[in-house]
């Protein structure tokens, strides 16, 4: 008993990273109709601000901020650079237009900053733990679980009750409709991107400090991760997509503790297994949208 | 198999002849000029890659839908072929513990592609069923998300199970001497690829999967079945692409997990997209272009390198020109082909098909025009009690109708009076919540549409679908080659003359994409004429058209129907139409049939009048 809710407290913290990603590839999903395999790179861009800021005596109050902002910088300039010029491009053009700029940024740190492992000093109270009775619960998880929280509560709040959130909600049902309806386009998409940016920011300070390292690679697992995580919650639903990665988070730390030593370093592949087979029997995924066929 | 066997089989054969002799052709010009080993192993590098590109075009250019996975199944392939091939000895150094006692085990080369290729078909196979159960279809988003995991899953299996793999940094290698030393292999490969590839493109599976690329809905309307094609183009692509792996793993002499992982996916998709995705000569003329652009780079990237007696390592370009650069040009080509022209060079350019239309087909005379059918086989079509409710809202209402061959029947109703939704449910694209449907007594309900125009209730589209990249000729050619396989008991007539009675035959090499408003209804009558159908569902086929094409129009669709023996059900909202062109009407307001009969007797009934022009016009 306390093993398994020291699991579930394990994978809420690691599937609150995902379902911060995987909304803010929802989001993207829905304004653009894009799955952003360049998502990732609003982790590794501001996970070298932060190793270049750390060699400049910042320290993590600072950097904090940093990454957000850079990330929602970053998300934006890659919008401006390369999306907006395959808008309503078809759905291949659109996938391979952001795997492009996955491949950009990557090669761009290899070539210009660096081919080797830079790494991020972790926060001091990173590996403390508290006891609730048997339990030890990392800090580290209970800050994320809890910032997830207020921040899933906020952005909540800006779809719900907000003009912005309005017409982005108007312009995920139906693009064309929404612009008649005199929803600015290119200001909703940008919003979309900022948000996208700054979900993707407050999952990359975890993300940062949880791996203590940037490589040039750094962006390809979590927007691995989020864009799984929104197949398995169903494609074009937010909350699916919060839920996604909570599931993803929870399976992994799960499978983790319930498969033998001898094959636990093929979790990942499982994990794999599990989605496939939810694939299989759900297609549409957890929450599936209906897709309505046009005639 | 091959609908002319002289456009479909002979020229593609000469075609990969020329292709395969200009690739390796330039190869060896180049490799000469320069000499030394390095350009040489550049050469055959290319070629290998081209095998495997080619093999990834079968599936992403036929079906549209993109796949990052066919390097996974190549590290399936890689592995399993190095696992057999290599020496005991070898094996011993790096994985002793192999499971299934494998280290003893040693094939020849042959066998060993053999066995890779067999256990990658197995995967693909699995794969694939899980790809159709996503409901992929060009541009699918939660396919290429599937095989993006399939990759990630290969390479995280690769490195975390060393026992069998040699691990993430050891991999498994042949003895010195045991690799790959002779070039004949790949050039026979390469040349099967360029073959099997073309071939696929032309052949029945292949058409029906490019139209299926082209209008997922509109292929099953016309009987296609489009997760079957793409089975079949994803075994026949992972085959090559297998052997493509095996052998660049041959080559090397050895296979770590990187090897084929998203560097190698991305180079390999580059390369297709650049060529153009849709054609196999695109394909290669992307292996050659990104080979010299990537080669060019890394030259560039190397200290002290000129160009045309210009250094460009010099202070101010330093910076930029670095190693590795080649890898930044990859990234930049795709985003750049993205935006500026995504279907990349050539689109879908075929060298062969060029040069058959330029020597290959010799003058083409306009067909004779056909006669009517004088004995029309006998078929009955019933729909009764068909209701379908979309959530609290009635479409329709114990709707029913009743027709034989040989008649026109008109279904009219104002807008919204449910006769889109009657069609769609009749053609299986709609499930109704009541009633069923039959032809000849067969009950058809609950069957897929592909299944319905194979019992010969073929339908066109309001909104018109036609499969927009193909030609005229290949869109009727596409619904003939079904009718081949699932209507041979009827009168098959040749796709020539059905272009020619729809009054197409101008247009027959035009792509349908180019055709004005009305050609594209003619079309699309024609290429429903050429299902052979027992019944023609028209919907709305002379919306947008001016009066006197409507007149035009009501001939032809009376003249197409009795050539080919079919029945019409024809739904339209006008009037002048409908009365114009119907032996029997059915008039549908509501979701409900108020009024059947003959024109006259249907004008003058006075709830029809009401439903048309209101209440008034009765009292």
């Amino acid at each position: 008993m306390t093993e398994l809710l020291q699991n579930l407290i394990d994978g809420l913290g690691r599937g609150s990273i995902y379902a911060l990603l995987a909304l803010g590839v929802a989001v993207v999903f829905g304004i653009m109709h894009m799955l952003n395999f360049a998502h990732g790179e609003l982790i590794t861009i501001p996970g070298y601000l932060t190793f270049w800021a750390f060699n400049n005596g910042w320290n993590w109050w600072t950097v904090v901020p940093l990454i957000v902002v850079s990330a929602v910088l970053s998300s934006l300039l890659i919008e401006r650079i390369a999306f907006s010029r395959v808008r309503g491009a078809t759905d291949f053009t659109m996938l391979l237009t952001s795997f492009g700029v996955h491949f950009i940024v990557a090669a761009g740190f290899l070539l210009y900053v660096s081919a080797s492992v830079k790494t991020i000093p972790r926060p001091g109270w990173f590996a403390n733990t508290v006891s609730v009775g048997s339990l030890n619960i990392e800090v580290f998880d209970l800050a994320v679980i809890a910032v997830t929280a207020v921040v899933l509560a906020g952005t909540t709040w800006l779809l719900q009750r907000t003009m912005f959130g309005l017409a982005l909600r108007a312009a995920a049902s139906d693009f064309d409709t929404a612009r008649l309806m005199g929803v600015k386009s290119d200001s909703v998409i940008r919003g979309a991107f900022a948000l996208s940016g700054f979900l993707a920011g407050i999952a990359g300070v975890f993300w940062i400090m949880r791996e203590g390292q940037v490589t040039p690679t750094a962006g390809i697992n979590p927007m691995l991760q989020g864009v799984l995580a929104v197949l398995i919650g169903g494609l074009g639903s937010l909350r699916g997509a919060v839920l996604g990665g909570l599931v993803l988070g929870l399976a992994e730390v799960l499978l983790r503790s319930w498969l033998p030593l001898g094959i636990q370093n093929l979790t990942t592949g499982f994990v794999f297994l599990m989605i496939a087979l939810l694939f299989i029997f759900r297609p549409g995924g957890l929450l599936s949208v209906p897709q309505v066929e046009r005639v | 198999m091959f609908p002319n066997k002289r456009r479909d089989v002979g020229f593609p054969i000469l075609g990969s002849l020329v292709l395969f002799a200009v690739l390796f052709g330039g190869g060896l010009i180049y490799q000469t000029i320069l000499g030394n080993g390095s350009a040489e192993r550049l050469v055959t590098t290319m070629l290998i890659d081209a095998i495997i590109v080619i093999g990834i075009q079968i599936y992403i250019g036929n079906t549209g839908i993109l796949s990052f996975g066919h390097i996974g199944f190549g590290a399936v392939a890689g592995y399993a072929f190095a696992v057999f091939a290599i020496a005991p000895e070898e094996k011993l150094k790096r994985i002793p513990m192999a499971p299934f006692g494998l280290t003893d085990v040693q094939v020849s080369p042959v066998v060993a592609i053999i066995i890779a290729v067999l256990i990658t078909l197995v995967f693909a196979f699995i794969v694939g069923i899980g790809l159709a159960r996503s409901g992929a279809q060009s541009g699918s988003v939660a396919a290429t998300v599937i095989t993006l995991a399939l990759l990630f899953v290969t390479h995280e299996v690769a490195k975390s199970w060393p026992e069998l793999t040699g691990g993430n940094r050891g991999g498994i290698s042949f003895g010195i001497g045991d690799s790959l030393q002779s070039r004949w292999p790949v050039l026979l490969a390469l040349f099967g690829a360029m073959l099997v590839a073309r071939l696929f493109g032309q052949s029945r599976s292949g058409r029906l999967a490019i139209a299926a690329r082209e209008d997922n809905l509109a292929a099953r309307a016309m009987g296609v079945n489009p997760l079957v094609q793409q089975m079949a183009a994803l075994l026949l692509s992972v085959a090559i692409v297998s052997i493509g792996s095996a052998l660049r793993v041959f080559e090397i002499g050895s296979i770590l997990p990187d090897r084929f992982f998203f560097d190698y996916a991305m180079l390999t998709l580059v390369m297709l997209i650049v060529g153009g995705r849709n054609s196999v000569t695109g394909a290669v003329l992307g292996v050659a272009v990104m080979t010299a652009a990537r080669e060019l780079a890394r030259r560039l990237g190397q200290d002290g390198f000129e160009a045309f007696g210009i250094g460009l390592d010099e202070a101010p370009l330093d910076w930029i020109f670095r190693e590795n650069l080649n890898s930044i040009v990859l990234g930049v080509a795709m985003v750049a082909f993205m935006i500026w022209r995504p279907k990349g060079i050539l689109e879908d350019w075929e060298f062969d098909q060029w040069l058959y239309r330029k020597i290959g087909r010799g003058a083409e005379s306009k067909p004779e025009r056909l006669s009517e059918l004088d004995t029309v086989p006998d078929a009955a079509f019933s729909a009764s009690d068909i209701s379908v409710s979309f959530g609290g809202f009635h479409a329709l209402t114990d709707a029913g109708i009743d027709a034989k061959s040989g008649e026109i029947v008109g279904i009219i109703g104002p807008n919204g009076a449910g006769k889109t939704t009657f069609v769609n449910v009749i053609t299986g694209m709609v499930e109704p919540t009541g009633g069923r449907f039959e032809i000849d007594g067969a009950d058809l309900s609950g069957k897929q549409s592909f299944e319905l125009s194979r019992s010969g209730l073929v339908r066109t589209f309001q909104n018109l679908r036609l499969f927009g990249a193909l030609t005229v000729r290949e869109n009727v050619e596409t619904a003939a080659l079904v009718a081949q396989e699932h209507r041979s008991d009827r009168v098959l007539r040749s796709t020539d003359a059905l272009i020619a009675e729809a009054g197409l035959w101008e247009h027959r090499d035009r792509r349908a994409r180019e055709l004005d408003y009305g050609n594209s209804r003619r079309l699309e009558l024609a290429r429903a004429a050429a299902m052979a159908p027992s019944f023609m569902l028209l919907d709305e086929p002379t919306s947008g058209m001016s009066d006197s094409e409507s007149i035009t129009m009501i001939e032809q669709v009376r003249h197409m129907a009795a050539t080919v023996g079919a029945g019409v059900i024809v739904i339209d909202h006008d009037l002048a139409f409908i009365t114009g062109i119907s032996d029997r009407i059915y008039v549908l307001d509501q979701g409900s049939v108020i009024a059947d009969g003959t024109p006259d007797e249907v004008q003058a009934n006075p709830q029809v009048q009401a439903a048309y022009l209101g209440s008034a016009a009765i009292t």
